[in-house]
């Protein structure tokens, strides 16, 4: 029983690697469709959420590891179109945030009990609601 | 030539929206119809994030609707066009598999790829000429036999 537990756990963690690693590639590709002074203008922001989302991936890797396990890297992302306005590429950030945030919450329940986890699975949770909150309020 | 690319291209569907399509159905199911992101991500085998970015096309056309807990259901337009995928599938797949002898692996393979290329039409003339060469007509069972005997030689 333990044993499913753990590869369940296992499986999970590896699944939020992948939101957080498509979330990068998106948004590695997202900054190229932004055209003139809004490129100026968000290209931190765009950076930093770049950033912000490898070292979310590679804590959950960590995570992994001290599981006593690899990590399985499954990301299958095409991003493609062309120029885009910073308001419509906000949107599309807030839709993959608004996921990486409710697949954290559901996390949350399978992890209670488990020191390291948990409190790793609340912090993300509190990163990725400001997150959303963020691009909600740039979008207002 | 021409017009056959012109009608690839003008094609209801795309191999991604099919199988979110199906996918909703799927998962749906046993929810009234309903699917939550999540489940459409591990049915599809890939993340929520692509789920989200591909539904906001599909919503876009009217395909499905959307909960305001962000589940999503198939319209009847959506609805219909996964049935008439998944029985285009069907009706190919059972071609593949029980007429020309394709193992089931490769038969669920290749159907994947061309469900939702077929015209309705075509998909019903295969489900005809499949029944007609798995009944008793004596030429189907003929036919059938002498193509096995060719596989043999």
């Amino acid at each position: 029983m333990k044993l499913i537990k753990h590869a369940e756990i296992v499986d999970e963690l590896n699944r939020l690697m992948a939101e957080e690693m498509e979330a990068f590639l998106r948004y590695f590709q997202l900054r190229y469709r932004l055209r003139g002074t809004e490129r100026l203008a968000a290209g931190t922001f765009f950076e930093t959420a770049m950033q912000e989302t490898l070292e979310h991936a590679e804590a959950i890797a960590r995570h992994i590891r001290i599981l006593g396990e690899t990590p399985h890297v499954n990301v299958n992302v095409e991003a493609g179109g062309g120029p885009l306005a910073l308001k419509d590429a906000l949107n599309e950030a807030l839709v993959f945030e608004q996921q990486a945030l409710e697949a954290y919450r559901d996390m949350l329940p399978r992890v209670v009990g488990d020191p390291g986890l948990e409190d790793f699975i609340r912090k993300q949770i509190a990163t990725e609601t400001e997150h959303v909150q963020e691009i909600t309020m740039l979008l207002e | 030539m021409t017009e056959t690319w012109k009608e690839f291209e003008a094609n209801e569907v795309t191999h991604s929206v099919a199988h979110h399509l199906v996918a909703i159905y799927e998962v749906g199911r046993e929810y009234g119809g309903w699917a939550r992101v999540s489940d459409i991500a591990r049915w599809l085998g890939i993340t929520r994030g692509s789920v989200s970015i591909n539904l906001r096309n599909i919503k876009a056309r009217g395909l499905v609707a959307e909960d305001d807990r962000r589940q999503v259901k198939l319209s009847e337009q959506g609805l219909k066009i996964a049935q008439a995928i998944m029985a285009k599938k069907a009706a190919v797949k059972t071609f593949l598999r029980d007429v020309i002898n394709v193992p089931e692996e490769q038969a669920e393979i290749d159907s994947c790829k061309v469900e939702h290329l077929i015209s309705h039409s075509t998909g019903e003339n295969l489900l005809r000429f499949i029944k007609f060469l798995t009944s008793d007509d004596p030429a189907a069972r003929q036919a059938l036999s002498q193509f096995r005997k060719s596989e043999e030689n």
